[in-house]
């Protein structure tokens, strides 16, 4: 049975013209048109870099029955170490690819031609341009700081980045390890890149000009200022959520961590929430984006699997966008209504990173972090 | 003894044929350990990626980046090892050598604190001991009211006891196999001529056992040095970071480069400590204490220590066995680890998908990937303990045999490497040494040749020396008689080598099956979501911050070692005389 899908999928494929051209002939499909095609492929991998994979995957198989949806949730960091190995090894064991950290995305597997874009024709008119290319992007996600709203009723505990340098916080600020998390290291480079604007911030606490002593900018004199305040240090965003979150104390820390892990509160205990109105900024969004392995094995279930999760034609993008329309995920689809319990896109505050400035500051401030430990 | 059989039965035949055996040994150490090595090195020479070795020792971030790690690592090294020989020579001697009461039982139980992944024991600390500097969740001594100190929660001290208590149990093991086999002929010859005990352990039975008990140190220096999980668990929120710590954040965020060169460094460093461990060891005189004769002697009579020592060997068990079981056990059960006895479920083993737990991850016995990766794991550990053995055995039969000249310095120095190499950064040379085509040779990436070959490799310094303590003292005299009435190589290996030596090869293949099936920092850069094992699924559940499925699947890891250990003490259990006699 397998077999003969198979050959009828070549038996397709060799009709619509080729190999050569059947994968430009496969992005111009629409869905209904995939769907044969994919379900003679019988089965689709996607590395995900995050673990709502799974409810895609329950949700995916339930709409197209005879596509086998293998998620894997593989971080950003490891999926770029991962098919930069399998490329070598003339290996593609992916099919999608769904990541963020696209400073590294961008130089070290687009431009290496190790996954290549893909736009879904049935949605390409509602994303804006800047969400086309050069990857597409799913939704807007962030690391912004995050306070516990059971502890400060009465709103975010600091109004400024630069409190979390005094004495008040102290051993009380939670960051992930930027020398371990990519998403991390691209918010330090954004306090780098948005001195200027430190700077004024720095002057709005203090109310004095800053004196920059050894550093090299006022971003640089921050994240200096705030390893030297004893920041706590840990290797993963849910020990940010739990430090930070976690119901029933009395003075809780404050931590950078993704605004969309709010949606967790009340299955982990939590009361995280976003400080959205300290200045300068609170934090990063960024895109996450998704795409074709180059070679995949799969090309039109991977297609397929692209098109569901931009999303369907219901008004909040039915079970394909489900698990990611929470409060503090952005989807990037201009007809889908922003979530009614988040900050709206354009009041919040966070600094939208670009891709390519980021990724050639980015090793200077990984320098910088270092030295600081 | 080799030395006086070569000049006499005409030396240059034996010489030629060690020689030839020696340098096929070696070829084959070399594919399997310099090769990837080396191309990790070169790659660090390339021109874009030397400037990462003037980072690393001479630049503004050195301090952090190298000399500070160093010194950690050293220390921990330093303090593990010395610890683990203490504590772990303390339990063999308990039950090779005295009439402690439960020796069995002793003896069973110091062997399991290695079959709980370090990472596992990390966790069960946090849990007890975590305090408030994260915030959020506290340990349940905290919770109780407690106040912990930083130092107690994290950083160096918890890495230490930690390690510790990880480790003990390779040196009881090593130390344990070298005991048994002590001379009856010399202890009896003592006690005859009316030596106290205290005059037999210091003149007789250390001397005699030094070289295990520097091998057990140096083993214990090599793991500690190299251990990934605990450090990283226990050391990142105090800031404390090791070589291999620096090595994982290094390549973690794409700077492959300095994290190559910190590895190489790494290896040179240990290699050096090594170096001078074998130097102890083989600067002595050798003992053959397997002879063809001789019974075993007396037990030492503790008297009144009895149960003074068998309570303070009891304690440390217990602190190193059941606690983190319990704790791991009990976590798997419970919604909340703050609250480790309240509000179980069974869901995280039995349930099915519910999306309102752990983004609708079903209980592990519905979950198709944890079957596959048992299944994957179980092959893995198998294929493993055989081809590791054998290899193993050649090399430690070809050391113990033939040890003098530069081949076999060469042979022992290679086979040990791996032990300095972090799981991590070999798993990492690995894929760039056999991930890409090698002529003929498809590339290996993702299938269970590559995870065999690469955990052979790695796992080699424990088959070499289990082998090799046991070898060395397989008398020679036995092997000669052989030899002079004609039976071949093969033959003598076979029929007198291989079955005296059982006891130690066995012991070697357990160890290697269990280091294996729990390890992660070797296979978290060689699994493949098509090749999948159980440690790496675990790790991704605790990293995802699903810590009873993480918990559940190490309690399996761990039940399968128990099964391991206890099957193979069945096998050995004629062969163990120090649990069944006297």
């Amino acid at each position: 049975m397998r077999k003969l899908n198979v050959a009828c999928a070549s038996l397709l494929i060799a009709l619509f013209g080729g190999p050569a051209l059947a994968d430009g002939h496969l992005n111009k499909m629409m869905p209904d048109e995939l769907l044969p095609l994919a379900e003679a492929e019988g089965t689709v991998t996607v590395y995900s870099f995050t673990s709502r994979i799974g409810k895609v995957e329950a949700a995916f198989e339930e709409a197209y029955p005879n596509i086998d949806l293998q998620g894997f949730d593989i971080s950003s960091t490891e999926q770029i170490a991962r098919l930069k190995a399998e490329a070598q090894a003339g290996i593609t064991n992916a099919d999608v690819v769904y990541i963020s950290d696209t400073p590294v995305v961008l130089t070290e597997l687009l431009e290496a031609g190790i996954i290549v874009p893909y736009v879904a024709p049935r949605i390409a008119d509602r994303v804006p341009e800047q969400y086309k290319s050069p990857l597409l992007a799913q939704r807007l996600s962030t690391k912004v700081l995050m306070y516990n709203e059971e502890a400060n009723p009465a709103g975010a505990p600091v109004s400024n980045l630069w409190a979390l340098t005094t004495e008040d916080w102290k051993g009380r600020v939670i960051i992930v390890d930027p020398l371990q998390r990519g998403d991390y290291l691209d918010l330090m480079t954004e306090i780098v890149l948005q001195s200027d604007a430190m700077a004024a911030a720095y002057k709005d606490h203090f109310g004095a000009e800053i004196d920059l002593g050894s550093a090299a900018n006022a971003g640089e004199k921050f994240i200096a200022d705030l390893f030297a305040n004893d920041v706590v240090l840990v290797s993963s965003t849910d020990d940010v959520n739990a430090a930070v979150g976690k119901l029933g104390q009395e003075n809780p820390p404050v931590g950078f961590t993704s605004y969309s892990d709010r949606r967790d509160n009340e299955e982990e205990g939590w009361a995280l929430q976003v400080a959205n109105d300290v200045k300068p900024a609170p934090g990063i969004i960024f895109p996450a984006v998704v795409a074709l392995a180059e070679g995949a094995q799969n090309p039109a279930a991977a297609r397929l699997v692209i098109d569901f999760l931009m999303g369907d034609e219901s008004e909040t993008g039915g079970p394909g966008l489900a698990p990611f329309y929470v409060a503090g995920d952005y989807v990037t689809r201009t007809d889908i209504p922003p979530h009614p319990d988040a900050v709206p896109l354009d009041e919040f505050t966070a600094w939208r990173i670009q891709p390519a400035e980021t990724a050639n500051a980015r090793a200077a401030v990984g320098d910088l972090v270092l030295t600081l430990q | 003894m080799v030395g006086i059989a070569m000049s006499g039965l005409g030396w240059r035949v034996v010489f030629r044929q060690g020689n030839v055996l020696k340098s096929v040994v070696l070829a084959l150490l070399v594919a399997l350990i310099v090769l990837p090595l080396l191309r990790t090195a070169l790659f660090t020479l390339q021109p874009e990626t030397i400037a990462a070795w003037t980072d690393v020792l001479a630049s503004r971030l050195s301090r952090n980046l190298f000399y500070r790690p160093l010194a950690n690592t050293l220390l921990i090294g330093a303090i593990v090892a010395s610890s683990c020989v203490l504590i772990g020579g303390f339990l063999a001697w308990l039950v090779v050598m005295t009439d402690v009461p439960y020796r069995r039982t002793i003896g069973v139980m110091a062997t399991l604190p290695f079959m709980i992944p370090s990472f596992a024991a990390a966790l069960a600390w946090g849990t007890l001991f975590r305090n408030d500097r994260l915030g959020g969740q506290v340990g349940v001594l905290q919770g109780s009211g407690l106040d912990i100190p930083d130092w107690l929660a994290w950083g160096m001290v918890p890495t230490l006891v930690v390690l510790t208590l990880h480790y003990f149990s390779l040196a009881f093991t090593i130390i344990a196999a070298a005991l048994a086999t002590v001379n009856s002929d010399l202890i009896e010859a003592a006690q005859i001529a009316g030596a106290k005990s205290r005059k037999i352990l210091l003149g007789i039975v250390l001397p005699v056992t030094t070289p295990a008990l520097v091998a057990a140190g140096s083993l214990c220096f090599a793991g500690a040095v190299s251990n990934f999980a605990t450090p990283a668990l226990l050391g990142l929120p105090v800031r404390m970071q090791t070589l291999s710590t620096r090595l994982f954040g290094m390549i973690e965020v794409g700077q492959t480069a300095r994290g190559y060169v910190i590895g190489v460094l790494l290896v040179l460093i240990s290699a050096v400590f090594l170096w001078a461990g074998n130097r102890v060891v083989s600067g002595r005189r050798s003992y053959a204490t397997i002879t063809g004769k001789g019974g075993r002697a007396k037990r030492f009579n503790l008297r009144g220590a009895r149960w003074p020592l068998f309570a303070a060997a009891l304690a440390i068990l217990t602190a190193a066995t059941i606690v983190p079981v319990l704790v791991l056990l009990a976590s798997s059960f419970a919604p909340s680890s703050a609250e480790l006895f309240a509000n179980w479920t069974t869901h995280y083993w039995f349930g099915t998908s519910n999306p309102a737990i752990a983004q609708g991850t079903p209980g592990i016995v519905h979950n198709p990937d944890i079957l596959r990766a048992l299944i994957v794991t179980l092959s893995l550990g198998i294929s493993v303990a055989f081809t590791g053995m054998f290899v193993g055995l050649l090399a430690a039969y070809v050391v113990a045999r033939y040890r003098h000249g530069a081949l076999s310095a060469a042979i022992t120095q290679v086979a040990f490497l791996p032990l300095l190499v972090p799981g991590i950064a070999f798993g990492a040379a690995y894929i760039v040494y056999l991930g890409a085509p090698i002529g003929p040779f498809p590339a290996l990436y993702g299938t269970f040749a590559l995870l065999v070959i690469a955990a052979t490799a790695y796992l080699l310094p424990f088959a070499v020396q289990t082998g090799r303590a046991v070898i060395q003292q397989v008398s020679g005299e036995l092997e000669e008689s052989a030899r002079i009435t004609g039976a071949s190589l093969a033959r003598r290996l076979a029929q007198i080598t291989v079955p005296l030596a059982v006891r130690g090869l066995a012991a070697g293949g357990l160890l290697i099956f269990v280091k294996i099936i729990r390890d992660l920092s070797l296979v978290v850069l060689l699994f493949t979501p098509t090749m999948p094992v159980l440690s790496v699924l675990a790790y991704r559940y605790a990293s995802e911050g699903f810590g009873q499925f993480a918990n559940a699947i190490t309690v399996i890891i761990l039940t399968i070692s128990l099964a391991a250990t206890l099957f193979a003490s069945r096998l050995q259990a004629k062969s163990q005389p120090w649990l069944n006699r006297g």
